[in-house]
């Protein structure tokens, strides 16, 4: 019931687009121009063996299927007596049929018939249907996805890193002619549509989405796709929007709008290039930091874990709560309430209301961090 | 306006009902080759029809013809023919079923075109 209330929340009333159902048809397609080639063998058929019993006034079991068995050689080309070979008595009755059959119905069911066939089949490309349905179907099911709006260099990079890490992905591509070159870097989903289309964005199933990704090279569309994805998740926190923009005035009306974070590449570039002038590059520790957050390394993880105003972890020291030792990750920083930072914390250090902890390590030791805090909060639901 | 590609497609999926109810009476082999003949027929006239009852048309077709082939063995074979005459009985009420949401579609149809 809940899930049915959740659905109904989304603005409007759009249909998802289904692009399973889109190649289903296809195949259903396939059957319609089998329609007349398999209506011919039938009737032919059915014709054949109808009037074979009725020369020979025989309708007994062996007849029937030796009169059926007549008929599919004839038509086939194979044989032409075997089926009454048997009765002589209408001999000649039954050849002057077999020779008006034959004139009649091979042509019909050989050469229209079996003719058509193959070539619907020569033609209708059905692995390509295949194909295009067995990721349709999968793509059905992903839960917790990222949609990433447009192939370029930036989403490249951005599904490279994805994959990596074992993210699933649906990319929405407009232009057709970059199909070639989305299968060559192997996507595993991807759709050509427009993303800012309601029908496409609940297709590629954003309701049980993760986040969604778009990096046009034009504000405007990032906007759109910005807007359509927010009206339909409004919740900052359980659907995430991240976008690039041109200038950092766009970047502000995308985050107005909804975006959670938004990238103006340019600025990006020339921060990361300052970086460079001012601290001079070294074998080790040139970008380190930078190499962990872009999760370049995937042996490192850094994450943020704040602390609730009614936890019991409140007032309690760093080495009391033994989180090192119990997970093997650890707490470079504390930022407080008023943004300031505490960097490399002793085992001292108190934590007060409003803090954020800076964890640092595996990200196995980091999944290891997200339960240990778990099972504070548990605790306190138990005393509450 | 007449259709005529509805007289051809109705004529066939009536006729599958008609022949099987005329074997169920007449328990006659002709009639029989006739029935499957024709149920044959109308299941892949069905085959690419997009309405709004196409799958469920194509299920009840598909009904019939796996209530008659094996009615047919069973017939010829000259065991069971009770059995072959109730599964003959059988896909006559498939047939009726398909009829029924022809007439369904018919008027769903009909409303469609009001509408515009």
């Amino acid at each position: 019931m809940a899930e049915r209330k959740k659905k109904k929340k989304h603005y409007g009333n759009v249909r998802p687009k289904s692009y399973r159902a889109i190649y289903e048809e296809k195949f259903y397609d396939i059957l319609l121009q089998l329609r007349y080639p398999l209506m011919t063998v039938i009737f032919f058929t059915t014709m054949g063996v109808l009037i074979l019993m009725i020369l020979n006034n025989r309708s007994d079991g062996e007849s029937v299927l030796n009169y059926f068995f007549h008929t599919v050689i004839t038509f086939s080309t194979v044989g032409y007596t075997e089926g009454y070979q048997t009765d002589p008595s209408h001999l000649m009755l039954n050849r002057f049929f077999a020779t008006i059959f034959i004139i009649i119905a091979v042509p019909f069911v050989y050469m229209y018939g079996l003719v058509t066939t193959v070539n619907v089949f020569m033609n209708s490309n059905i692995d390509e249907i295949y194909r295009y349905w067995r990721m349709y179907k999968a793509m059905e099911k992903l839960k917790g996805h990222y949609i990433i709006c447009r192939f370029n260099g930036i989403t490249k990079e951005l599904m490279k890193n994805l994959r990596k890490r074992g993210i699933k992905y649906v990319l929405i591509e407009p232009d057709a002619s970059l199909e070639k070159e989305i299968i060559e870097f192997g996507v595993e989903y991807y759709v050509i549509d427009e993303p800012h289309k309601r029908s496409v964005l609940l297709g590629v199933g954003i309701e049980q989405a993760k986040g969604v990704v778009t990096a046009f090279e034009e504000n405007t569309q990032d906007l759109s796709v910005i807007v359509t994805a927010r009206l339909i998740r409004p919740d900052k926190d359980s659907f995430m929007v991240f976008a690039t923009a041109t200038t950092e005035g766009a970047a502000e009306k995308m985050r107005l709008l909804g975006a959670n974070e938004v990238i103006v590449p340019d600025v990006s570039v020339g921060r990361r290039m300052t970086s460079f002038v001012l601290h001079p590059p070294s074998p080790v520790l040139s970008g380190f930091l930078e190499k962990i957050a872009y999760g370049e390394r995937t042996d490192m993880d850094i994450i943020e874990i704040r602390i609730e105003e009614s936890s019991d972890l409140i007032g309690r020291r760093l080495k009391d709560i033994r989180m090192r030792q119990e997970t093997g990750a650890t707490v470079v920083a504390i930022v407080r309430a008023d943004g300031k930072m505490k960097i490399a914390p002793s085992g001292d250090a108190q934590i007060k209301k409003g803090d954020s902890l800076i964890v640092l390590g595996h990200p196995k030791a980091l999944k290891r961090v997200g339960e240990f805090f778990k099972q504070y909060k548990k605790e306190e639901v138990k005393t509450a | 306006m007449i259709n005529w590609g509805k007289v051809w497609s109705d004529f066939f999926i009536f006729l599958a009902l008609t022949s099987n109810v005329g074997f169920i009476f007449s328990h006659d082999p002709y009639q029989l080759v006739i029935a499957i003949g024709v149920n044959l027929l109308a299941t892949v006239l069905k085959f690419g029809a997009k309405k709004i009852l196409a799958a469920e048309l194509l299920a009840t077709a598909l009904v019939a013809d796996l209530h008659l082939i094996p009615a047919t063995i069973l017939y010829f074979m000259e065991t069971h023919v009770p059995l072959a005459i109730g599964l003959a009985i059988g896909a006559a009420v498939a047939n009726v079923i398909s009829i029924v949401m022809l007439v369904i579609e018919i008027i769903f149809e009909y409303q469609k075109e009001e509408e515009i």
